[in-house]
């Protein structure tokens, strides 16, 4: 498998305070990748870190063998695309709009589409499925659907990495289901790189090929799912939440 | 020629007919905004003044006073609107407005700085030459820049499109409180002309400042529209455009200048103009049903042009003795369209 990012010592944070020891984790070509770990873990300010967001406190982040901030903001938008819980709340703006822009990096001065760019979004809307939804504006979309405009605008964008953050977040159940379709057709077809985060087990569990655990101060554990349950990780992870109070029907 | 096959299916709003529709009442505005006034033209007489080298008085009431007015009231309206929409997507706050925001406030006390200081130099707003009104609107960019700055670094703390609005409220009385003790101290003929200016109006413009004027309008909204991929990047919010390759900070202090400089040079030579900034831009959207902004920013500045012509007329109409001033007629047909866009927006994202 080929690696497409890796971190080196990478230490997160805000103002030189890291918020875990030094994560040493890669990404390879096609794979699911699941993030996990409570609020206030590190989850958001990793993402942040590996989208060149913020700066790493200390350590790198590599992207195809290059420093992540090596690269011009034009050339990142070309490496990777982000799905995150954020949604544009104007109330004029079309689907089609969204997911055209997501197009921008790839087009002049004057944003005129060519077929070629056409076809693609064209085929982004059919990949996740709402084709029907081109002219409708986005704000009085369902969250499931507004999810899929999102996931859609990061396909035009064609970039080898996706990442999402809480995409699983605010979906019923259905939507759910169609989120982990579509998130496999782009790994297994279109081999693209997805790294998730989410707070939902099934997810984390069934539908990653690798996971991330995060925990407040803790290091970052890397594993294929089964690996780390066997190791007692996840158990280890979901004792104190169940220790707390509001689980004692559990105990 | 036969237009591309598009594969995306696409609403076919009749965007070539309410385009034509704008600019013909536009055009209409502009021949009456040049016929009425405190002395009415009939239309065989003003043709006759126009186009047959007539040299009654109505020929030198048209060219000398009508016509810069309404030039100046049809590039004022295209630049405040287009700044106005700059804002709103900056911002991300459809409340957002010169006015509103307080940069006008802003301008306004530093013309106050220049005015009034300078009354004991023998500088007076009602007989300025080109170089004073230079020094006038440089006076009124700098306002506007400090205030825009402010309330930038404001934003990213503020989220919520009512507090920012509250800041630029009370940022506009601390200007204003300080433009009343500056008014308090000075002499009464720069008090006179700051007073009149205060209030408005699109008479201001001579023939002879008149290029400049338009020039640095033009070069704004063609500034404007050039941004039109990053204001429609940052529609998405900050992190999804900062992905699509927009350089946030640079891209902000761009815009920033660019609706500042509409702002001040405007308010320099017209005075601070409320409202229009604030209600084109949601006229446009309204009419178009679009957010794009290549779209948006000429249809916005021609909506502008129409409004900023209207309300000129209505200041004038014939049975008024002299002109009302713009101000009072721009917050009366503005502000209630703050208040639907409050109202709308609260059903719609219901």
């Amino acid at each position: 498998m080929n690696e497409v990012l890796h971190t080196y010592n990478l230490l997160i944070g805000y103002k030189g305070q890291p918020l875990i020891p030094e994560v040493n984790v890669s990404l390879c070509e096609g794979d699911i990748v699941a993030l996990a770990g409570p609020n206030g873990s590190g989850k958001t300010t990793l993402f942040k870190t590996l989208s060149a967001s913020i700066k790493p406190i200390g350590g790198e982040v590599k992207l195809f063998g290059k420093d992540l901030r090596d690269y011009s903001p034009t050339e990142r938008s070309s490496l990777f695309s982000l799905v995150l819980t954020e949604k544009p709340d104007d109330l004029f703006l079309k689907v089609i709009d969204i997911v055209a822009a997501g197009r921008y990096p790839h087009l002049g001065l004057l944003a005129r589409l060519k077929a070629e760019d056409e076809q693609i979004i064209y085929d982004s809307l059919q990949t996740v499925g709402i084709g029907h939804l081109t002219n409708r504006n986005f704000v009085s979309l369902s969250d499931g659907e507004k999810q899929k405009v999102m996931i859609a605008k990061a396909l035009v964008q064609d970039t080898p990495i996706i990442f999402m953050d809480e995409p699983a977040a605010f979906l019923d159940y259905p939507s759910k289901i169609e989120l982990v379709n579509i998130m496999h057709k782009l790994s297994r077809e279109q081999h693209k790189t997805i790294l998730f985060s989410s707070h939902d087990l099934d997810l984390l569990l069934r539908h990653s090929d690798q996971l991330w655990v995060m925990a407040p101060h803790q290091p970052l554990r890397q594993g294929t799912p089964k690996e780390l349950v066997e190791q007692g990780i996840i158990d280890d992870y979901f004792k104190p939440i169940v220790a707390k109070e509001e689980f004692y029907w559990m105990r | 020629m036969a237009e591309t096959p598009t594969i995306v299916p696409r609403s076919k709003a009749p965007i070539l007919l309410i385009s034509i529709g704008i600019v013909a009442v536009g055009l209409l505005l502009f021949v009456m905004n040049l016929c009425f006034g405190s002395v009415s033209i009939p239309f065989e007489e003003f043709t006759k003044a126009l186009f047959h080298g007539d040299t009654s008085t109505y020929r030198a009431i048209i060219l000398d006073y009508r016509l810069p007015q309404a030039i100046t009231a049809l590039l004022a309206g295209i630049g405040l609107s287009v700044a106005g929409l700059l804002m709103q997507t900056l911002f991300r706050n459809p409340l957002a407005d010169p006015s509103l925001l307080g940069i006008s406030s802003g301008s306004s006390l530093g013309v106050a700085l220049v005015v009034l200081l300078g009354t004991a130099t023998g500088l007076s707003v009602s007989t300025l030459s080109l170089w004073s009104t230079f020094g006038v609107a440089m006076a009124a960019f700098i306002g506007a820049f400090v205030v825009l700055l402010l309330i930038l670094a404001l934003s990213s703390r503020l989220r919520s499109m009512v507090s920012l609005v509250l800041v630029g409220i009370m940022i506009a009385y601390i200007a204003g409180s300080v433009t009343d003790i500056l008014k308090f101290f000075s002499q009464k003929e720069g008090l006179h002309s700051f007073v009149i200016w205060g209030m408005g109006s699109f008479s201001n413009v001579g023939k002879a400042q008149l290029p400049f004027f338009a020039a640095t309008i033009l070069i704004g909204v063609v500034a404007a529209f050039l941004l039109f991929k990053t204001l429609n990047l940052l529609l998405l919010g900050e992190r999804y455009a900062e992905n699509l390759g927009v350089n946030i900070k640079r891209s902000s202090m761009l815009i920033i200048l660019v609706s500042g400089f509409l702002t001040a040079v405007i308010t320099a030579f017209c005075g601070p103009i409320a409202f229009l900034g604030l209600a084109v831009p949601h006229i446009a959207r309204f009419l178009f049903k679009s957010s794009d902004h290549k779209l948006l920013i000429p249809a916005t500045a021609f909506i502008g042009m129409d409004l900023a012509l209207f309300c000129n007329l209505i200041a004038r109409l014939p049975s008024f003795e002299g002109n009302l001033p713009i101000n009072s007629v721009t917050a009366l047909i503005g502000a209630p369209i703050v208040l639907w866009v409050i109202f709308h927006r609260q059903k719609v994202l219901r």
